[in-house]
């Protein structure tokens, strides 16, 4: 191949990744666009357009801009984190089955949260509560690389995982005891389950702020997971400090996976799922992953709060229950793919 | 044969005559019937509550419960404490009331009253059993002024009233609050939103069909946890502020019994406030 193919090759990838983007953009925008239009209150599109932008109805304002327009605002947003977070940890660990969901980070996040509401110490639209799902997040992804170490196997990471999200479920049962709520059974149901439904804008302040630090720092190591794919110590050699980008990569998955559990409970599975999609289209490329990594996974949550609310059912489904059925089985997929190395694991 | 009948006739006497030396000591399994034992039998008479009798947020009459042994729930204490009857709800365990049965305690079942008829019906029944049925018919003499009180006050109105709970939890037409609105004249849209018999409704479908008023269980702005951070959504204040709800505590409405008459008042009171 020639110096002049191989630059034609390379624009040719160029484009087709900035085709991939602007493609995925796309989509999130039709896919936000439904989610405004999409309700048990059935509205014609041109009133939620009149509606959006403040005319029409008192009532038909009032569902769009209060009630529908957060919702779809948060889907995108915590779609968009959890894609983000899931294409950072598998860049950080070089590793395709990483993802907050399997490292107990939501779980562990949503006892965070429990925990404050059991306690009955602050009202549920306070800051309180993304910060004790933030503190908690951190707690347990910490936790996790610490054990997995620096070289960690597949097996390692899930066993690990396993073990994470299995304590911070029993802790969040366990609160159920600490309780003065005579209702708190019902609500640990909530967050386990993940919801999007009834949110108000004032759950968009309380989680927004964080999840837009978190992604702002996960993108700002994107040049370290590009070097880190030829291996820690020529990363290190080229100047990335490993243990500092695992600080970081802590810090931003904590801060945009705790912001968003902290008010929709944990939805499982986006951030495994969403860098698998692109990775066919847009490469290897931690780096150029990250950022169609967070498209996809808000087309992910926006398309599975649309079917949540289209899908008859006599009571609502949760948002988060459709993510793991969808999400589980793919898990499952690529273990059977990964099956080679995590039996090398064992042996 | 006429010797037995005889004897019979004498036993029944001897019972009588006992009952009327000593009133029956009772014990209370359930939150409901703890408060109408509270409300109709003399202190002496009570042997011990349910282990929920305390509980502000559903008895009324929590206050004067401390004043009284608490049950652990199981049949054990029951037992122990050897009353002459037991009250309690058909809705306790099953289980602990037919242990009670077989170890030949006086059991009185109470179902859950739906309509303000099956209040008086209870509030008669328990009179009887504490022995006190001229308590019983002041009770309920108390509760008809107050439903003449309500009906007054709602005359002519007409309003729909949607009484909503935790979560977006609608009262159906088989609640004690529907009866209660419907005794006052008011009516409860709860039909029209799919839900007649209760269930949840959603944020959009409520703010659609816009009744005059939502009844809630508590005021204020604080938000403990999600299902009551429903009731506090931008999208129901902007239609519900302060002024367009009803408040009416749920410890006097979630039982049968004479506080249903405070209920109505509260509700005739609140009326005032919010059609002004």
């Amino acid at each position: 191949m020639s110096a002049q193919d191989f630059t034609i090759a390379a624009g040719l990838a160029a484009r087709r990744r900035l085709g991939a983007t602007v493609a995925m953009i796309a989509l999130a925008i039709l896919l936000m666009l439904i989610s405004l239009g999409t309700g048990p209150v059935r509205l014609s599109p041109l009133t939620v357009i009149e509606a959006l932008f403040g005319g029409g109805s008192d009532v038909s304002q009032v569902i769009v801009r209060e009630i529908r327009l957060p919702r779809t605002i948060l889907a995108f947003a915590i779609g968009a984190i959890l894609g983000l977070s899931g294409a950072a940890l598998q860049g950080l660990l070089r590793n395709p089955l990483a993802s907050p969901s399997l490292f107990g980070a939501p779980q562990s996040a949503a006892f965070g949260a429990v925990l404050v509401i059991a306690l009955g110490v602050a009202d549920v639209r306070s800051y309180a509560l993304p910060v004790a799902a933030i503190i908690a997040a951190f707690g347990s992804v910490f936790v996790l690389l610490m054990i997995a170490g620096r070289n960690a196997g597949l097996l390692i990471l899930i066993l690990a995982g396993l073990a994470i999200s299995s304590l911070a479920g029993a802790a969040t049962a366990l609160v159920m005891n600490l309780a003065s709520n005579p209702f708190l059974v019902l609500e640990i149901a909530f967050w386990l389950l993940g919801s999007l439904e009834d949110r108000s804008f004032q759950h968009v302040a309380m989680a927004l702020p964080f999840i837009v630090v978190g992604a702002a720092i996960l993108l700002s190591q994107a040049s370290a997971f590009r070097a880190l794919t030829l291996g820690e110590e020529t990363a290190q050699s080229l100047g990335v400090d490993v243990a500092r980008l695992r600080l970081f990569v802590i810090a931003g998955v904590a801060l945009g996976v705790g912001g968003a559990v902290a008010v929709t409970g944990t939805i499982g599975f986006i951030g495994l799922v969403a860098p698998h999609l692109m990775r066919p289209v847009i490469g290897h490329d931690p780096a150029r992953l990250l950022v169609p990594s967070a498209l996809a996974g808000s087309a992910l949550l926006l398309a599975a709060d649309i079917a949540v609310r289209i899908i008859p059912s006599t009571s609502d489904i949760k948002v988060g229950v459709l993510t793991s059925i969808i999400g589980v089985p793919f898990f499952l997929y690529l273990i059977m793919r990964e099956r080679r190395a995590l039996g090398g694991g064992v042996a | 044969m006429r010797r037995l009948a005889a004897f019979l006739a004498a036993f029944a006497l001897y019972i009588n005559a006992a009952l009327a030396a000593s009133p029956p000591r009772i014990v209370s399994m359930n939150v409901c019937s703890d408060q109408l034992l509270l409300s109709l039998a003399d202190p002496q008479q009570i042997l011990g509550l349910s282990r929920f009798s305390r509980d502000a947020w559903q008895s009324f009459a929590a206050d004067k419960a401390r004043r009284f042994p608490m049950l652990s729930g199981g049949a054990e204490d029951v037992l122990v404490a050897r009353p002459d009857i037991v009250v309690a709800s058909l809705f306790d365990k099953r289980a602990t009331r037919e242990l009670l049965k077989a170890n030949g305690l006086h059991l009185v079942e109470f179902s859950v009253p739906r309509t303000l008829d099956e209040v008086r019906g209870q509030i008669r029944e328990m009179g009887k059993i504490v022995q006190h049925p001229d308590r019983a018919e002041a009770a309920i003499a108390r509760l008809d002024a107050a439903i003449a009180r309500a009906r007054q006050a709602a005359t002519g109105k007409h309003y729909r009233v949607l009484p909503l709970a935790r979560r977006g939890w609608v009262s159906g037409s088989d609640s004690l609050v529907s009866s209660l609105l419907a005794e006052a004249g008011l009516s409860n849209p709860a039909g029209e939103l799919g839900v007649a018999a209760g269930g949840y409704a959603s944020l959009e479908a409520i703010v659609q069909l816009r009744p005059d008023f939502i009844l809630v269980s508590e005021a204020g702005d604080r938000a403990g946890d999600d299902g009551r951070a429903f009731l506090l959504h931008p999208a129901l204040e902007h239609f519900y502020p302060p002024a367009r709800r009803i408040v009416l505590p749920d410890r006097l409405t979630v039982c049968g019994g004479v506080m249903l008459a405070d209920a109505l008042d509260v509700l005739t009171r609140e009326l005032q406030r919010v059609a002004r």
